[in-house]
């Protein structure tokens, strides 16, 4: 039994001294990492963005227009969001619930009529789940310009009621809703908010937020989902090295049994694999700053999970490869296919929907939403399902590998 | 003595080819006991079964009082194996190699330490102990090779050609290494194809051709078996497939071997036979430098027993 360990040390001091195989477990993740990362953009933590946002105008008369006017006409707001004016608010709520809009405005069909009559006009503001900073701002522009327009139209009650004048109020200022945004207030995430102000009252769509998940981070959990596997090739890779070199033979002559040997051999890879997850953990961590959440313990264990596909996978290579060419063009194939049915190559939610139901043999699907549920704050609780179909994924390839591996 | 390896009927098929073919054969303790045979003869696939690498079709394999098939870990723990190949690792030093090997076989702290210290010391390489195995050259590499095979002190070492490929210098510092374990009391089951290796080191020989041992004894045994016969051994140029079926036909030739630039003719009538052969070679264009006659050796056996060389 403790010949296990011996093996498993083996193999670990192997691959350490291995250039190679540190070049593709190591530094082709953080290189991808950083340069998709980089490519791609902060979504949601950037300083200029051009968000999609969508103002949908139903009112009857002109006080929405003149509001639109406000909006649209703006500079700085131009210069964060990118403003659609559009009809059909059921659509546009669609659009938001899906993601497709960072946020949008509906200005209610009677909101002139409500305010010449002198009675609250709500608007509506809603925000996407995951764009919860930059549809925070939405909110903010809206309050402010909703903040100019009441101050003037209470301005103008008062002159009406002066001079027996009708109602006149100006459009809000752009310049000044986007001076406003310093200190307008901010809704908490997941809460409904209403401001009530004289004449108007702004409600924010009562939606689950979710902490938002920077591409780089995005990037930190789909790279480490997916090299995770490369492990197993470099596993499969040395089983089958010992096959030709008769080291494995040498091992079979020692009075050590079949199981521990194989046993070593699969614990070397999870070892390696351990290492190999620590490292790119602290690297992103160091080095891009990515918040990989706050229960460490379940970061861990999910990545644990994955070490234990890649044994699996290793096994299970070396059981359908004969030579360490056979392997190195089986073994890119099936991780690539794993991380592009995993969303490790683009969102999993983006997949063609036949794809969908095949997404849960990949480990780096199971995976990368687990870290990704983790990053937005998820807990252990969470992802203790996602843990369980990896490593059940893992014990899947390792059966199949011991059953089917040759030996000699 | 008693009998410390017992192979009883052993054979191994793959599918239609027969490799090992009803083999048996016994070693007695602090023997060194040599498998002779050409390449493909079935030695290495013999010495897999006895070491449990592969399992036989039939027979029985017992190894210091256990049973190949029931007790597989207690016999593996009392051999000591050499593999053909140089089966280490080459990225890892010759001391982390060792260090490796000897825990395989249950070496711990204090003792493992010792062993790996003395197997350097035994392979001449302690002082090359801390380079990667892959810088060494192939003489060093067979000589750790070895070494690995030792360190638990088994009660049997088994060597499968372990001086192919290497440098005269290298192959006799192997050669000594085995007569010394055998002189500390290790029993040795060694195969070769080099007959001048198994005549130098081995107590009694097996010869094997076509997965069959077809001769066994000591070397003086096996060349009673050519008994009363010489080998004339002719240095000669130019010699073709048709000189050697010429030779063949003269009468009183045994056999004959062609090896590079002589010929060896084995005879029971060296003295009647020189002029014939001579003038044979002559006379098909043949150029004939020297003759000389010596007694027979295990390559003769061969030669008699099977009709071709060692080396076909």
């Amino acid at each position: 039994m403790r010949n296990l360990f011996t093996i498993a040390a083996k193999d670990t001091r192997i691959m350490v001294r291995d250039r190679a195989a540190l070049l593709v477990m190591l530094a082709m993740p953080l290189g991808l990492i950083f340069i998709l990362g980089s490519a791609l953009g902060n979504v949601g933590e950037g300083d200029s963005l051009d968000a999609e946002v969508a103002i949908v105008n139903l009112d009857s008369g002109d006080t929405g227009e003149r509001f639109v006017d406000g909006l649209t006409s703006a500079e700085e707001i131009d210069a964060v969001f990118n403003i659609h004016v559009r009809d059909d608010a059921d659509k546009v709520r669609t659009e938001v619930e899906r993601g497709d809009l960072t946020a949008a405005l509906i200005i209610p069909k009677d909101l002139t009529d409500r305010i010449t009559r002198g009675e609250p006009a709500p608007l509506e503001v809603l925000q996407d789940p995951g764009s919860a900073v930059i549809a925070g701002v939405w909110a903010a522009v809206v309050r402010a310009g909703v903040a100019q327009a009441s101050a003037q139209i209470v301005a103008g009650h008062t002159l009406a009621e002066a001079f027996a004048a009708p109602l006149s109020a100006g459009p809000p200022s752009g310049a000044d809703a986007s001076n406003a945004l310093p200190g307008a207030s901010h809704g908490s995430p997941g809460e409904t908010q209403e401001l009530e102000l004289d004449a108007v009252r702004v409600s924010e769509l009562d939606v689950e937020l979710e902490k938002e998940i920077s591409m780089i981070s995005f990037y930190a959990a789909a790279m480490s989902g997916m090299f995770l596997l490369f492990g197993g090739m470099f596993g499969a890779f040395s089983f089958v090295r010992e096959r030709r070199e008769q080291t494995l033979a040498r091992m079979m002559s020692t009075p050590s049994s079949t199981a521990v040997i194989v046993g070593g051999k699969a614990l070397g890879v999870m070892l390696i694999g351990v290492l190999q997850f620590l490292v790119l953990l602290a690297g992103t961590r160091l080095l891009f700053q990515v918040d990989w959440g706050s229960d460490v313990l379940a970061v861990v264990l999910v990545g644990f999970a994955e070490v234990l596909s890649a044994a699996g996978l290793a096994m299970a290579l070396a059981a359908l490869g004969k030579t360490e060419r056979a392997i190195g063009g089986i073994a890119p194939a099936f991780i690539m296919l794993f991380a592009a049915l995993g969303g490790a190559m683009i969102p999993a939610e983006q997949l063609p929907s036949w794809l969908l139901p095949v997404q849960v043999l990949s480990p780096v699907y199971w995976t990368v939403e687990s870290f990704l549920e983790l990053m937005r704050g998820g807990a252990l609780a969470d992802v203790l399902p996602n843990i369980g179909a990896v490593t059940a994924i893992g014990v899947v390839l390792l059966g199949f590998g011991v059953w089917r591996v040759r030996y000699e | 003595m008693s009998s410390i390896v017992e192979v009883r009927a052993l054979t191994k098929r793959f599918d239609e080819l027969v490799a090992v073919n009803d083999v048996s054969f016994s070693i007695e303790e602090g023997e060194v006991f040599g498998l002779l045979g050409p390449n493909g003869a079935g030695k290495t696939t013999t010495i897999s079964m006895v070491s449990c690498l592969i399992e036989p079709t039939s027979g029985t394999i017992v190894v210091n009082g256990h049973d190949s098939a029931r007790e597989p870990g207690a016999l593996k723990a009392a051999l000591g194996v050499v593999p053909q190949e140089i089966a280490l690792y080459p990225t890892l030093t010759a001391a982390e190699n060792l260090r490796f090997w000897g825990s395989m076989y249950g070496l711990r702290g204090d003792a493992l330490k010792s062993a790996v210290a003395d197997a350097l010391e035994l392979a001449g390489l302690a002082d090359r102990a801390k380079e990667r195995v892959e810088k060494y050259s192939g003489g060093m590499k067979r000589r750790i090779n070895i070494a690995a095979g030792i360190l638990h002190k088994p009660r049997v070492l088994l060597m499968d050609e372990p001086t192919v490929g290497i440098d005269p210098q290298s192959r006799n510092h192997i050669l000594e290494t085995v007569k010394d374990l055998n002189a500390a009391g290790m029993t040795v089951l060694y195969t070769s194809h080099y007959m001048e290796e198994v005549e130098y080191l081995c107590d009694r020989i097996a010869i094997m051709d076509h997965g069959v041992i077809i001769a066994e004894g000591t070397l003086n045994e096996l060349r009673d078996v050519v008994g009363g016969m010489d080998v004339v051994a002719v240095k000669v140029a130019g010699v073709t497939s048709e000189v050697l079926e010429r030779v063949r036909a003269i009468e009183g030739v045994e056999g004959v071997e062609s090896v590079e630039d002589a010929l060896e003719v084995l005879t029971r009538s060296s003295g009647s036979i020189m002029g014939r052969l001579v003038s044979t070679l002559e006379s098909e264009g043949a150029h004939v430098t020297s003759v000389s006659v010596t007694e027979p050796n295990l390559e003769s056996v061969f030669l008699h027993l099977t009709g071709k060389s060692l080396r076909d």
